[in-house]
């Protein structure tokens, strides 16, 4: 490491309406080295980001790189101090090819003319000095997302970036994706580069920096090198206290199936087959997770058992109940329960108060009617013990719902869900986007249902919660379960059959 | 981009064609007019301003009588006329018309005060003004638009004190205080036929029209009856472009009559200026009507069929007079002199042929010749 | 039938249609870089009814038709920079901003037209052009090689028009743009320099083929243009925001006009059928909006203003 840090940023405070976002905050970065940016959602990493690329100005706090004091101003002027960012959300226009997304915003060597040809050639020598190969010529549409992430990194590369952020740029490959990219980076490291890695998964951050800063609600909670970290000493550093990464599971007999699906055929809303001849049982007292790449079918498979999707082939039971291309209602008076995963989409009505969305399935029950009409007296008290029993943090039972944070939204979802008693429940994602306390809470729920006797499906692109909760673990695959497989299975293996190998052929690789 | 998103687009340039069509269809009649509010504004003094129209009002210079008078029970006292009509006031066609006529009242009568609110193709804005006229006391309260039928017989009944004229119209809705008047613009038509006929050397004529309704109907089929009458080989090859307004497809269907032999054209509304000029680029002798167009093409225009609204307006004049306030309908037309054959002096037209013309207008006067029979 | 298939028929009917098209490719072309780069512009036919009466006045007072033409791009380029700065600068609702421009246009060029012109006089209008040795041409020549000289700019300026958005890193930026303005502008592509380039170009483009319209008719009246600036707008949506497809868009239009002319003149189409007949061209293009509509995807960001952070 050199003795001036490539990146200071001292003091750094950036205010939106109502928000601080980043407050007082310092982070250094040396040439050669990943330094971690770790924080829960909404912890501010990206927008200290976003002030770093010139995307936001800070109110106040200074930079210097190399040592010179510098204002970055736009991202131009980021791209002229040898910054590159990769955001969170790809930046690609889709409609353009890689190499025009490439070229989009450089001098051409043409004037005013493209010289695209240049350009691909360049691309070609960069990809294949990084292990970055893609075709210059493709329209960025057509790539999967591993290969459009690897544009991104071109992108910076080609514009000479010594200093690259990364904002969350695991989110969306497959485990050998993120092999695959670490090798990447590690090679750019190597080259001298300086690398900013955000990320919320803890394996991954310990696997990769050099060192971690720890944010939480805009400050700086904790600093430390990665030698020495451990996954519970994040965690702890990102909430505030000690979390429970893994729930404890006792032992339960598990029982009969109590959701039975055989022969499923499903067409998605392009008209394509998004579901192809799936057989799935989950049994009482048993968590199955299903693991994947998201698009590969899980949404539809939870959408059609919960009749809100029909089905072209094949049978759904629940508890023994046929339940093929039968109504919502049907399919709940047979016992199910499910999270989707559009919280504020198809979960919870925003605008309606807490008390409104926890009633919003159990409106017909005779509890609460009063003559037809309802009682709002015992509503209000069936709301309160929800909102008590599941720790929902909300100001009153008359709050809309759209104000309450995200693990506060899930946890009242799951409130209303579990207060009958299902024989099934699906929860899809049940802890994206929830911060670490939340998804701790969530986690034990699930695992307390199981105790009760309910069969859960638990759908996720987490692998490290589909490893801590799963009994048994189906991985999905172009609509397809390309294998059921215990906790015992490694990593490795799991991310080979997300990638669309069997698990026979994932086990001999 | 969602499908929804493209559905959306779909659904709104459909509605926006939709629209077009409506305008391009036009609404009944003389609606020479198709564009939406946001006219001219050319005011002086107390005007009465209604959502964007023109208002001009023209002080009465009080003139004791003109030199060609008709014997006239003048008013008492002197008297307000409003106008309020679809297209431009000097559009060389409908509005300008009932203006012009207006104008030369003025300077036979004691006429205190003119009113024009033009370029209402809206009905609800022309409602909307001529209830406004009413209210400020004007004497008689002219509605230059067939399609404003429906707003008067609403209104005329909350203003007995006041008159009425809605034309082109043959109605007056059993009301006192309505005048109805028309232009039997068929017998210019017929007599502008005859001289087209005789001058045509292909033997085919091309009429330009809007809409084939009401004015221009009636001057169609009269000048193709006229044409007809006159040499029975001839062929009239008729064009309605479906618009009031769209000069291009005018000058298209000028172009057309051009490339199907026609060597005589004429046609109605306000968008034929497009048509003249083709006429003009090709030397070919047209026909006007509604008033003289020869200024539009001087070498090629033969003649005009021009409206004289004076003829009824003092007619009515004459009843309100009298004390009648309503419930007759006027016709100008060839025997009464509210119609008139313009002839364009720069146009060589032989002696035999003009000579044509004559007997024709002298036909119909006699009731010799039915021009739409 | 068999009146129609002479050859001064065919030819006017091909003429013809190729006539009627001009106005609506130019400003469908200028209309077409505005929504490439996410700007919806309303107010072109408002545009073009100025463009149309400055062309036609200045022609009235110079008796040159080129001073003419350049008075209306003149116009075209203010009104197109206005239009920006409403959209862009002030990041006004496109779907109604524009109507507003309409409006104005509508209503300007017709209290000009009053003040200063009064009763329609007839101006010169473009010359002809026979274009040697084509026009010679039996049929052909009489169809494609026979036009006034706005005819044949304006089917230049097609490929000109492929050409910057297909070739020139301006034509890029537009795309890139249309599409995802944060990705451009996070590699330093300004989206306010290219969004007011292009609406400004729709806008030189308006006034432009408002002034060949008027020019080439040789007269103006109060609401000339009749809506084709919103015929225009469509078009760019039947072409499937590519030079190409606007021009077919704008030949078919204009063709089944001219054809629709022809047939009514030679008594194909009965008079009684009339009315419903002049309905045919605008028919047929929301026919064919809806089936190009189905397999092409407009610019994703056409309508939205751009905000960098948000
Ligand atoms: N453009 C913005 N306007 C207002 N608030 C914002 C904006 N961007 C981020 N925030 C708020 O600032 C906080 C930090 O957000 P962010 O930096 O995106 O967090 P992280 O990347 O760590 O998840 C959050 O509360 C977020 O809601
Ligand atoms: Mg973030």
């Amino acid at each position: 490491m050199a003795d001036v840090p490539m990146l200071e940023m001292k003091g750094i405070t950036k205010r939106f309406p109502g928000v601080l976002a980043n407050d007082n905050v310092d982070f250094d970065l040396y040439a050669g080295e990943v330094h971690t940016l770790l924080g829960e959602n909404g912890a501010g990493k990206s927008t200290l980001m976003k002030v770093l690329y010139g995307l936001y100005q800070a109110d106040e706090g200074e930079m210097r790189l190399n040592g010179e004091p510098v204002t970055i101003t736009s991202p131009t002027s980021a791209i002229e101090h040898n910054i590159g960012m990769i955001h969170q959300h790809f930046m690609l226009v889709d409609t353009l090819t890689v190499a025009e997304n490439v070229a989009l915003g450089l001098h051409s060597s043409r004037g005013a003319l493209t010289d695209l040809d240049a350009v691909s050639e360049k691309i070609v020598d960069l990809g294949s000095q990084y292990g970055l190969e893609i075709d210059p010529a493709a329209t960025v549409w057509q790539l999967a997302v591993g290969q459009k992430q690897r544009v991104e990194i071109i992108k910076a590369l080609y514009r000479e970036a010594q200093l690259l952020i990364l904002d969350e740029p695991t989110a969306v490959l497959t485990p050998q994706e993120v092999d695959q990219l670490f090798e990447t980076l590690n090679q750019m490291t190597a080259d001298g580069r300086g690398l900013i890695f955000i990320s919320h998964k803890l394996h991954e951050v310990l696997a990769l920096s050099d060192r971690i800063t720890v944010l939480r609600q805009g400050r700086v909670t904790g600093y430390t090198t990665t030698e020495g970290a451990t996954r519970a000493s994040l965690a702890s550093m990102m909430v505030g206290r000690d979390v429970k990464l893994a729930p404890d599971k006792p032992e339960v007999e598990t029982g009969s199936a109590a959701l039975e699906i055989t022969g499923l055929r499903v067409i998605g809303d392009r008209g394509n087959v998004v579901i192809d001849g799936l057989d799935l049982d989950v049994r009482r007292g048993e968590i199955l997770g299903i693991a994947g790449v998201s698009g590969n079918g899980q949404r539809e498979l939870a959408e059609t058992i919960a009749g809100l999707r029909d089905a072209e082939a094949g049978s759904i039971s629940i508890a023994g109940t046929d339940v093929t291309n039968g109504r919502p209602v049907d399919v709940r008076a047979a016992g199910l329960a499910y999270v989707p995963e559009g919280r504020m989409k198809d979960g919870s009505i925003g605008l309606f108060t807490v008390a409104e969305n926890l009633l919003l399935i159990d409106h017909n029950s005779k509890e609460f009617l009063d003559a037809g009409l309802l009682n709002f007296d015992a509503i209000r008290t069936h709301s309160q013990t929800l909102v008590d029993e599941f720790a929902v943090k909300t100001p009153s039972l008359d709050t809309p719902v759209r104000s309450l944070s995200g693990g506060n939204i899930q946890k009242l979802i799951l409130a209303r869900e579990l207060s009958g008693t299902p024989n099934v429940l699906i929860a899809s994602q049940p802890t994206r986007g929830v911060d670490i306390g939340a998804a701790e809470y969530i986690h034990k729920r699930l695992v307390a249902q199981r105790s009760e006797d309910t069969a859960i499906l638990v759908i996720s692109e987490d692998l490290d919660e589909i490893f801590g909760l799963s009994d048994r673990i189906a991985v999905m695959y172009e609509g397809r379960i390309m294998g059921i497989v215990d906790t015992s299975i490694t990593r490795e293996e799991i991310g080979l059959m997300m990638a669309g190998v069997t698990r026979e052929e994932a086990a001999a690789g | 981009m969602s499908r929804n998103a493209w559905i959306w687009l779909g659904v709104a340039a459909a509605a926006l064609l939709v629209i077009i069509i409506v305008a391009v269809s036009g609404g009944d009649d003389e609606t020479t007019e198709t564009t939406v509010a946001a006219e001219t504004t050319t005011t002086a003094e107390e005007t009465t301003t209604t959502a964007g129209e023109t208002t001009t009002t023209v002080e009465g210079e009080t003139t004791t009588t003109a030199a060609e008078t008709t014997t006239t029970a003048a008013a008492a006292e002197p008297i307000r006329i409003a106008i309020v009509a679809p297209s431009a006031s000097n559009d060389l066609a409908f509005t300008q018309s009932i203006v012009d006529a207006v104008n030369v009242i003025e300077g036979e009568r004691e006429v205190a005060e003119v009113a024009v609110t033009d370029g209402t193709f809206v009905v609800d804005d022309a409602a909307a003004a001529i209830r406004d006229y009413a209210a400020s006391g004007f004497d008689l309260v002219i509605a230059h638009g067939s399609q404003y039928g429906g707003s008067l017989q609403e209104i005329a009944p909350d203003f007995p004190e006041t008159t009425f004229a809605w034309g082109t119209a043959a109605d007056t809705f059993g009301l006192s205080n309505v005048f109805a008047y028309e232009a039997a613009s068929d017998e210019g038509g017929y007599v502008m036929g005859v001289l087209g006929a005789a001058l045509t050397e292909t033997g085919t004529i091309g009429i330009v029209g809007p809409v084939e309704v009401g004015d221009a109907k009636l001057y169609v089929d009269g000048y193709k009856a006229g044409a007809e009458a006159n040499d029975s080989g001839v062929t009239v090859n008729i064009n309605y472009t479906g618009s009031f307004s769209d000069v291009a497809l005018a000058s298209e269907a000028a172009q057309a009559h051009a490339a199907a032999g026609a060597d005589i054209m004429t046609g109605t509304a306000q968008m034929v200026v497009g048509a003249v000029g083709v006429a003009a680029d090709q030397g070919i002798p047209w026909f006007g009507t509604q008033a003289n167009q020869t200024s539009l093409a001087p070498e090629i225009v033969v003649a005009s069929q021009v409206y004289k609204w004076e003829i009824v307006l003092r007619q009515i004049l004459d009843d309100m007079a009298a004390g009648t306030l309503g419930g007759s309908v006027y016709v100008i037309d060839l025997a009464n002199e509210g119609l008139a054959i313009e002839y364009n002096d720069g146009f060589a037209l032989s002696a035999e042929v003009k000579a044509l013309g004559d007997q024709a207008i002298a036909d119909i006067i006699a009731g010799a010749v039915e021009p739409t029979g | 039938m068999s009146d129609f298939f002479t050859e001064a028929v065919l030819i006017a009917t091909v003429a013809g249609g190729i006539r009627l098209a001009v106005p609506l490719l130019l400003a469908a072309l200028g209309e077409t870089f505005g929504q490439r780069s996410g700007v919806l512009n309303l107010g072109v036919d408002g545009i073009m009814l100025l463009g149309a009466f400055t062309g036609y006045y200045t022609v009235l007072k110079t008796g040159n038709v080129w001073y003419g033409l350049l008075a209306g791009i003149a116009i075209g380029i203010v009104l197109g920079l206005a239009s920006s700065l409403i959209s862009v600068t002030l990041q006004a609702e496109q779907g109604i901003s524009g109507i507003g421009v309409y409006l104005f246009g509508l209503g300007m060029s017709d209290l000009l037209f009053q003040r200063l012109v009064g009763t329609p006089v007839p101006i010169t209008k473009f010359p002809k052009i026979d274009i040697p040795g084509l026009s010679d041409i039996p049929w052909l020549g009489g169809m494609f090689f026979s036009h006034s000289v706005v005819v044949y700019l304006a089917f230049l300026s097609v490929p000109v028009a492929m050409f910057i958005i297909n070739k020139t890193n301006f034509g890029m930026n537009i795309r890139a743009v249309g599409e995802n303005p944060e990705a451009a502008d996070s590699l330093g592509v300004s989206v306010s320099r290219v969004r007011y380039a292009t609406v400004t170009i729709g806008g030189t483009l308006a006034g432009a083929a408002g002034a060949a319209l008027a020019i080439d008719l040789g007269i103006f009246q109060q609401n000339l243009t009749n809506a084709q600036g919103f015929i225009a707008i469509a078009l760019v949506y039947f072409g499937a925001w590519r030079p190409l497809g606007v021009m077919a868009g704008a030949l078919l239009y204009g063709f089944v006009n001219s054809l629709v002319l022809q047939f009514k003149t030679l008594g194909i189409i009965p008079q009684s059928w009339s009315d419903i007949a002049a309905m045919a061209p605008a028919i047929i293009t929301i026919l064919a909006l809806v089936i190009v509509a189905r397999r092409f995807r407009a610019p994703s960001a056409l309508t939205k203003p751009f905000t960098r952070g948000t």
